[in-house]
């Protein structure tokens, strides 16, 4: 009987389980709140927690689960009567200090905005900066590089070969070498070629490399009409547009796809602010080279409005279909509008001849693409 | 002391039958999940999305505290900050990648058009790794009973493994899925330890494959009428995670789910219903918007077209915040924490008194590899 009266003072001991954080035997133990908290199982020394050390670990409701810092990482208090878990609670102070409270919450939030200003700023301001400051630095070999990388991927996508038909050959040589002459480029490695697709556009790689595609050949009337598409893939060429906008793409989807990358839907959001951005740097790009076109052609004495007018019979009026605010190129009739302006009486003699002109028409071969 | 002893020394006693299996039980409460992860969305959206990693910690905080295996509690010990330094490091890691990638890209295009797309597969490969280290992470983060568990083994032998046995899926069209999963299931189980118990996965392709070759042979059909799909994925899901739980060994504790192959039909189709009444919503919101704009008499048409479209373009991306926000929430209710439910509900523990004892072992890793994974935008466990 007096073994029981030992034992009895219920409102210090208390039963309830505890695991030592060394192994996962889930042992029976009497809680003894002293000066700290006491756990001992039976036939053992108890183990001692100061209340300040003790916080709250994560448990389902109705459970209060207690780790120690000075205690093993992993050991654990488990106190399932709510009388004692009162109790326990209002001797720990720091219990809930490691918690985040509204304030971290705040903090996050803070400095999330702040990094993402941040990266705004750098796309909109600091990549554009490091585009132009960086393309015309771009070593030649390296522009080149990556100029043959493109071609051997377009002439992939296009299946066949430049068209070799030599008359032909001889006038577009002819042609882009009036227009590079009055342009100043110096670019020796410059090579063009006529590409048999029967899409109507043109296109500049890095390195010097202008491409006419048939179909753009076929709905041309004139030289004067083809002549100043190719002068404005080399005003692409000559402002180093594809290497600045390789640069300001490559940068800014790193930037945002790397740092947004599976944000669950904003990173939509911010595809979408960047494609606005974008068109509007290509937009400048685009009438950056429309300007150096009206120079060349104002150069060799010839008017650029016949160029216009071919490029306002391919695409037709653009104006009012979707987004402009989307679009890459300035609207084609704004274009016109503006060669219109530029329009002046031919002073210089023509581009090719007559018969430069039929050689060039039939580059291809007979009308195959 | 008398008392002792009043016991007959008779014949021994039967051998008791054995103990019930154990179950795990799922004591949360679906609305404080609801607000949970409503909460983070929100927080998510207007962090821009840094607030992934406290979402994602506090989401699996609250499923490892409610999950009671055999009356106690796991915990999950990870934390946020883990996680985005984790993603920091990553960072540091993949940019040079990436820019390595581009310039190796630039010299194989030049030698060939195209030749640079099986370089791509080697941010598959990566991806690999990453799902190996995530697991690691999170399972060193798991403790039951004041042990973690814990893995060794490593990652690109894993990644290896996983790029071998994909070439052979895709080589056999998808048959040898189940072979795959079984392989890889079974690298992955037996690094994994609970303790000094050594995790073991005993589930076949074979028995995989029986549960659901059908499924592959149908699936042409859920590609023409694609209403069927998602019952195919659901009936493809359910499978696998039973499956799944069945290998499942760790030490002498087994698993064993009696999970219906019809378990998560209502959970995909609502989840869909969702989907489809949130985009019809916001179809209905952006035809409002652009009539209201157009009501005012603004035209997006003309030469200061950009200036005139703001306000609509402002009022599309508040609209699209606000789908993918709640899209969000009805993925983690749905696909999260109710697969999550259903799952434990028809889960058994055999034999839990083998881990009755288990001293504990193991490092903690580092959530390099979770930093990885999203980073490369893979998932998988």
């Amino acid at each position: 009987m007096s073994d029981v009266s030992t034992e009895a003072p219920a409102q210090s001991a208390k039963r309830t389980v505890f695991f030592d954080g060394v192994s996962s035997r889930r042992r029976q133990v009497m809680l003894r709140l002293g000066d700290a908290l006491e756990i001992g199982e039976e036939g053992g020394t108890p183990v001692r927690w100061a209340y300040a050390d003790i916080r709250r670990a994560d448990s389902p409701a109705g459970i209060l689960r207690l780790a120690c810092m000075s205690a093993p990482p992993l050991a654990r208090l488990e106190i399932r009567e709510v009388a004692l878990a009162a109790e326990v609670t209002a001797h720990c102070p720091g219990l809930d200090e490691h918690q985040t409270t509204r304030r971290g919450v705040a903090k996050i939030v803070g400095w999330s905005v702040a990094a993402a200003v941040s990266i705004v700023c750098v796309v909109l301001f600091g990549v554009p900066l490091a585009a132009d400051r960086l393309a015309p630095l771009v070593p030649k070999p390296v522009e080149r590089r990556i100029g043959d990388a493109a071609e051997v991927q377009v002439k992939t996508i296009f299946g066949r070969s430049v068209c070799e038909d030599p008359a032909g050959k001889a006038a577009f040589t002819k042609l882009v070498n009036r227009l590079r002459d009055a342009a100043g480029l110096d670019d020796d490695t410059m090579t063009a070629g006529v590409l048999p697709t029967s899409v109507p556009n043109a296109f500049a790689l890095p390195g010097g490399k202008v491409f006419v595609m048939k179909g753009l050949l076929d709905k041309a009337e004139s030289p004067d009409e083809l002549a100043g598409i190719p002068a404005h893939e080399l005003g692409h060429l000559k402002h180093h547009d594809n290497m600045r906008g390789l640069i300001y793409n490559g940068g800014t989807s790193f930037l945002i796809g790397l740092l947004f990358g599976d944000v669950t839907g904003s990173s939509a959001v911010i595809f979408a602010s960047r494609s606005v951005v974008e068109a509007s740097y290509s937009r400048e790009a685009e009438t950056g080279a429309d300007t150096f076109a009206i120079e060349i052609m104002h150069a060799l004495g010839r008017s650029p409005k016949p160029a216009a007018e071919l490029m306002f019979r391919i695409t037709g009026r653009e104006g009012g279909s979707g987004f402009t605010i989307l679009a890459s190129h300035p609207l084609t009739e704004d274009r016109l509008a503006r060669m219109t302006k530029e329009d002046r009486p031919a002073s210089g003699p023509p581009l090719l001849t007559d018969a430069e002109w039929q050689a060039l028409k039939g580059i291809c071969g007979s009308g195959k693409i | 002391m008398n008392d002792l002893q009043w016991a007959p020394i008779g014949p021994p006693q039967p051998i008791p039958p054995p103990l019930p299996p154990a179950r795990v039980d799922f004591s949360g409460d679906r609305s404080e999940f609801r607000k949970l992860v409503t909460e983070g969305a929100m927080l998510e959206l207007v962090t821009f999305g840094f607030y992934r990693f406290w979402l994602v910690t506090d989401i699996r905080r609250h499923l490892w505290s409610n999950t009671a295996i055999d009356g106690d509690a796991v915990e999950y010990t990870g934390r946020a900050k883990e996680l985005l330094i984790g993603f920091l490091f990553a960072l540091a890691i993949l940019v040079p990648i990436y820019l390595a990638y581009f310039l190796v890209g630039i010299e194989f295009e030049r030698w060939q058009g195209f030749a640079s797309t099986p370089l791509f597969i080697s941010f598959y490969a990566f991806g690999q790794f990453a799902i190996f280290r995530a697991r690691r992470y999170r399972l060193t983060r798991t403790v039951w009973r004041g042990v973690r568990c814990w893995m060794d083994g490593s990652g690109s032998a894993y990644s290896v493994r996983a790029m071998l046995w994909g070439l052979l899926v895709f080589l056999t069209l998808g048959l040898a899925l189940p072979w795959r999963e079984a392989s890889l299931e079974r690298y992955k189980m037996q690094h994994t330890h609970f303790g000094g118990l050594r995790g073991d996965f005993e589930a076949d392709g074979w028995t995989f494959f029986k549960r659901g070759w059908w499924l592959w042979l149908l699936s042409p059909i859920a590609l023409i009428i694609f209403p069927l799909a998602p019952f195919f994925y659901a009936q493809f899901k359910a499978r696998e995670w039973r499956w799944w739980l069945d290998g499942i060994r760790i030490g002498g504790v087994s698993l064993s789910s009696n999970l219906p192959t019809n378990a998560f039909h209502g959970l995909y189709w609502k989840a869909i219903g969702w989907w489809l009444l949130l985009s019809v919503l916001f179809g209905l919101y952006v035809a409002g918007a652009a009539g209201l704009v157009a009501a005012a008499g603004v035209s997006i048409v003309g030469p200061d077209a950009i200036a005139r479209s703001i306000p609509l373009l402002s009022m599309m991306v508040i609209g699209y915040f606000a789908l993918a926000l709640a899209l969000n929430v009805v993925m983690r209710m749905y696909l999260q924490h109710d697969i999550w439910v259903t799952v434990l509900e028809t889960l058994e523990v055999h034999n839990i008194a083998a881990a009755a004892d288990v001293r504990g072992s193991g490092e903690l890793a580092s959530a390099l590899g979770e930093g990885f994974a999203d980073g490369l935008d893979v998932a998988g466990f």
